[in-house]
Parts: structure tokens; sequence; C-alpha cells
């Protein structure tokens, strides 16, 4: 019951990096394409981004069945290698409002754990039109069920 | 595969996108209230809290009773499950994505 009432996703991993190597890897537009999507299924192709506060990114890709989507926002913090926020508006639906997302970065000895969170989703999907996140999510989440 | 909102789910998640909604039905969760109870719980207006009930209870997410003068309301959770699947894609999403994120960036080294 808990879970079902929140619209808040957090999740945390441990990589063998640097701080400020990752925070590249979060901000450089060749990486991001890399890492962000599921490839064949939901793929970033390119990305464009202004890197300060108030600065505008966009993400445009394709997913599986040939359909364009672009995710696009504006940073909020951009504190290398500590903390980068930004908002997050999806474009497969017309009258979708943003949510926000939020990179926490934090090093020892060498590892950093990366802790995303991701808020106000329920905000989103309240204006969701049928199409979007679930027709891209649901080839996603029979991707991973199958490999 | 999953299937996603259709019409009766959309109005859930129309439902629990607003903070007082939510806190109701937090407030529901725990045991059933009457409309006064809710309204003392909250800063705001009891039609206010009135038309919020209104919206809950036409997503189907909570039922109400006449008991004398008093109208009381319990949660029916059944759906909210809607709202946990699409999260749980979200989540889905952005697991595979940190997963391919590290992997990258370890390999880099």
């Amino acid at each position: 019951m808990t879970a079902i009432l929140i619209d808040t996703i957090t999740q945390e991993i441990e990589i063998n990096a640097s701080a400020s190597r990752v925070f590249t890897a979060l901000t450089t537009p060749d990486e991001c394409v890399r890492w962000w999507g599921i490839g064949g299924r939901f793929q970033s192709t390119r990305m464009e981004c202004d890197l300060r506060p108030g600065g505008k990114w966009i993400v445009r890709g394709t997913r599986a069945g040939g359909g364009e989507f672009t995710v696009r926002g504006e940073y909020r913090e951009v504190d290398r290698p500590r903390l980068l926020s930004f908002t997050w508006l999806p474009d497969w639906h017309g009258d979708a409002t943003e949510s926000l997302v939020r990179f926490e970065l934090s090093e020892a000895n060498g590892v950093t754990t990366l802790r995303l969170t991701h808020s106000g989703l329920t905000g989103e999907h309240a204006r969701m039109h049928h199409l979007g996140w679930p027709e891209i999510l649901g080839k996603l989440r029979e991707f991973v069920e199958t490999h | 595969m999953v299937t996603f909102p259709r019409q009766p789910e959309e109005a859930v998640f129309r439902a629990i996108a607003d903070p007082t909604r939510r806190g109701i039905l937090r407030l529901l969760r725990d045991r059933q209230c009457t409309v006064g109870e809710i309204t003392r719980h909250f800063a705001t207006s009891r039609p206010a809290i009135s038309r919020h009930l209104r919206l809950l209870r036409s997503a189907g997410l909570i039922v109400t009773r006449q008991l004398g003068t008093t109208r009381i309301c319990r949660l029916n959770a059944a759906p909210l499950r809607a709202v946990n699947d699409w999260l749980r894609e979200y989540e889905a999403f952005w697991s595979e994505s940190l997963g391919n994120l590290k992997r990258i960036v370890e390999e880099d080294q």
C-alpha cells in the first residue's frame, strides 16, 4: 500500500569509477546515447544539452516498430561531480506535465554510489493518453524478461 | 505483455495526482473515517473535501456508506494496482539504463 501511494522512484547503483567520471557519462551527449534506453527496443540516438542551471536538454530516439520519441527538459542543479537535477518532459502525450530527475553521486575508495530519484510521476501520468511509455516500456519489459 | 490505461484506469491516475487526495487515501489506509474526521485532517474547506471524495469515489478508490446523519468512507485499494504496475515499468527503464551506464563507465577504466 505504501508503495502505491508514492509518485517517486528511487534507485541506487555502485560504479567502480570516480564520481567525476560518472558525472561525465551523465552529461556528455555521446555517452548518454550509449546507456540511455534498451538496445533495439527503446534506443536514444541523439542528445543535445546546454549544461548549466536553466539550460535545456533533449534526447531523441527510436522505439521498436520505427516510431520516434523525444524527451526534453531543463537543468535545475549542476554541481559537478556531486549533483545533477533536471526536469523531464516526454513528447508522447500532448499535455504532459514535467517530472523531476535527480542524480546524487558520492565517491568513497574509488567507488561511486549513484542515487537516482524520479519524482512527480503521477502528475505526468494523470495527463497521459494511451501511447508512449506504456508502449515503450511494455516492449522493454518483454525484452528484459526474455533475455 | 502489460496492458496500460484504458478509461477507468485514467480516472485512477487523475484521482491520485492531487496531494490532498493522496493524503485522504493515506488516512483511509489505516481506518475508516467519517467525512468530518477527514476534513479535520486537512487545511481545506469541507465543500472542497467533498469534491475530492466524489472524485475518489468515481474512480472506485473509496466506498462510502451512510450511517444516520454521518457518511463513512473506506479505502478500496484494488484500482491502485494500475499505478503500481506503471511505476514498475518506469523502474525497469531506469534500472536497465543505470546498468548500461555502469557497464560503459567500468569498461572504460
